[in-house]
């Protein structure tokens, strides 16, 4: 396929400078160049780009850990959390996602650690019943 | 009832049109001369000088990435300072040569988004397309640093940073620099596709800029030298070397060319400030609930990727800020310099101009 | 910092006000009638650029304050002259023929957004807001739960209450 392009382009470009625009020839080292050189995309679902550490996606609550003191829903700028009455007495958040931004202020104010952002994206699962089954992550 | 002696007609230039973003331009046409606009913003307006009143300074610097989309850490920058400045604190130095490569990092990101603006609305597609695959590039690096790609959710605050900088992130750096120099190609090719549509469209002459409220890179296309990083400096500023780029003629090419010199001397202070971050380790920055500001009033002037942004704030004494007052530099732009520049040319001149300004629909509602 | 104590010097002679200097910015306080004597004396000067307007709400005094700030190319110096006046019926006149364009688009938008009234402005059309009855959004006053509440619906869940007891 790249040949047939090549060939195209060389053709037009002879007979451009036969006409006489002589410009053209300073793409010619530039069209070799970028033949060669790898594209900026990577083809997804297949290859992906590796996620680096810290990245702010889903959340990840630990209900041992919790002590009920209330600081998260305190500190969410949108209001998102909510905190609930349970049965053993106590109190535990509930984060609504469509109002959340992803800031991660409620994970830096967490003395215990129970409320965490891990490297999940907030995205749905590729599946095709025709091949085996692949995760979109 | 004959439609012959309608001389003029309006159209809109609006907000569904695929090369305007959130903004409408009324235009009244005669044939294909404009002759006269009118702007129309307030499709993009939240209610951020209220929005700020009652929120605490670290819920207030999560909410300052959005006062302008395609800038989101040089407005992070406003605001920390601003708060910097009426609580008296020092910030440790290496969090402030951070600060500005964060800031000179999202600026040429901006420019990149400009140039692929402008390309798509003169119909130049090749353009449209390298100016947003080099883009990302740097949002790889914004992703490995804050943790997000496009808002990076108050990372500047006030105080310093929210998180250091891990030790892979300044090689990546250096690696995208090198692949973003490849820029500067664009200019030297004096493409056939771009110079008749920007040559000599738009003139803006240097008597006028000041008078329409035009601050920035219109400025300097025109012929004038200023800058608020020279003139009024901030953060390290004035430890590190670098040049102004000046064009004379005030047309939508000579923008264009200081857009492209403006990547290249925000590279070379990238370089001088990686070369020279203080060794050490930053403390996280984490959100109290009871800081207090005390009263007074400050009044802060930065230089961001479209022009001269400003914030005025006033406390008395609480948490939130009493008032906040936002100046964003696309307010000028697409008001008073739009409507004045737009009066006798011709419909298909009319988004080149607009975009050759570079507008922010965003922080100019706010 | 010897450029800013001489300006303001020679401006508390003039005007007989009082000033403060700091580094690259000069702040005064001026009375509403002498205002506009004291913006062109300072474009005399060359403070040409006229970098904002703004309003701040002053609710238990009961007045509006204007602050507009000013820039010059050549000193490198910015002014910000404040002045105050009533809250109830707010009234001054415009600084349009001192700094033109800029000037009056600014003054456009405080006209919708708290109210005030700029005598000698050409055009206070409405800007942001479209068909809006109700008094000016920006004041302290304004209750902005009940806008929402007439005009959407009113939310009252366990999420909203303790925003509503601390009175946000």
């Amino acid at each position: 396929m790249r040949m047939y392009l090549l060939f195209t382009g060389a053709l037009i470009l002879v007979l451009q400078i036969w006409i006489g625009d002589w410009m053209k020839l300073k793409i010619v080292p530039r069209l070799l160049k970028n033949l060669i050189k790898k594209p900026m995309t990577v083809r997804f679902p297949n290859e992906s780009i590796p996620i680096p550490e810290g990245y702010r996606g889903e959340h990840e609550y630990d209900k041992g850990k919790c002590i009920s003191c209330g600081l998260c829903a305190k500190v969410c700028p949108n209001r998102a959390i909510e905190m609930v009455q349970s049965e053993n007495g106590r109190k535990y958040p509930v984060i609504d996602i469509g109002k959340c931004c992803f800031c991660g202020l409620c994970q830096d104010v967490c003395h215990t650690g129970a409320l965490k952002l891990t490297k999940n994206l907030v995205s749905p699962i590729i599946v095709d019943s025709n091949k085996k089954e692949k995760s979109g992550m | 009832m004959s439609h012959e002696n309608v001389k003029e007609r309006e159209l809109f230039f609006g907000p569904a049109h695929p090369g305007s973003g959130n903004f409408c331009v009324k235009l009244m046409v005669d044939g294909e001369k404009v002759l006269s606009a009118r702007a129309d913003p307030g499709y993009l307006h939240r209610g951020f000088e209220k929005l700020m009143e009652y929120r605490d300074t670290m819920q207030n610097a999560v909410l300052s990435d959005r006062i302008c989309v395609f800038e989101p850490l040089a407005w992070n920058l406003v605001h920390a300072e601003a708060v910097d400045g009426l609580m008296g604190v020092d910030v440790p130095e290496r969090a402030s040569y951070i600060r500005v490569i964060m800031a000179e990092l999202s600026r040429i990101q901006s420019h990149l988004i400009w140039y692929g603006g402008m390309s798509m609305g003169i119909g130049f597609d090749t353009g449209f397309k390298m100016a947003f695959g080099y883009r990302d590039y740097i949002l790889d690096i914004f992703e490995l640093i804050t943790g997000g790609r496009v808002y990076p959710a108050g990372y500047i605050c006030p105080g310093g940073v929210r998180k250091d900088m891990p030790d892979t992130a300044r090689e990546k750096i250096l690696d995208v620099l090198k692949r973003i120099d490849e820029i500067k190609m664009l200019e030297k090719f004096e493409n056939p596709t771009l110079l008749p549509r920007l040559k000599n469209v738009g003139v803006l002459e240097l008597k006028d800029t000041i008078r329409l409220g035009a601050t920035g890179f219109v400025m300097r296309a025109s012929g004038m030298r200023t800058d608020v990083r020279k003139d009024d400096s901030y953060e390290v500023y004035d430890q590190l070397d670098f040049d102004i780029p000046i064009q004379n003629d005030g047309d939508a090419y000579s923008r264009f060319l200081v857009g492209i010199r403006e990547i290249e001397e925000s590279i070379k202070i990238i370089r001088q400030a990686l070369d020279e971050l203080p060794k050490g380790r930053l403390k996280p920055i984490k959100p109290k609930l009871s800081t207090k500001i005390p009263e007074g009033e400050i009044y802060i002037r930065n230089e961001v990727a479209r022009g001269e942004a400003a914030m005025h704030m006033v406390s008395d004494g609480t948490g939130s800020p009493y008032r906040c007052k936002i100046r964003g530099p696309s307010f000028l732009h697409m008001i008073p310099v739009l409507e004045y520049l737009l009066k006798g040319v011709q419909i298909a001149d009319v988004p080149a101009i607009y975009w050759s300004l570079n507008p922010c629909p965003a922080d100019m509602d706010r | 910092m010897s450029k800013e104590k001489a300006l303001v010097e020679k401006i508390e002679r003039k005007f007989g006000v009082k000033g403060k200097a700091e580094r690259k910015r000069i702040w005064i306080n001026i009375r509403k009638e002498n205002m506009i004597d004291l913006c062109r004396y300072l474009k005399e000067l060359g403070f040409e650029h006229l970098s904002a307007i703004s309003v701040t709400d002053f609710i238990k005094r009961g007045k509006y304050e204007l602050v507009y700030v000013v820039w010059s190319y050549h000193d490198n110096i910015a002014i910000i002259v404040k002045s105050e006046i009533e809250r109830e019926k707010p009234v001054i006149s415009s600084v349009t023929e001192i700094w033109k364009e800029s000037a009056q688009i600014h003054e456009r938008e405080l006209h919708e957004l708290f109210g005030v009234e700029f005598e000698g402005n050409a055009d206070l059309s409405e800007l942001f807001l479209e068909n809006w009855k109700e008094s000016p959004p920006f004041r302290k006053d304004f209750n902005w739960r009940e806008y929402v509440g007439k005009k959407y619906y009113y939310k009252q869940d366990e999420k909203e209450k303790i925003y509503l007891e601390a009175g946000i």
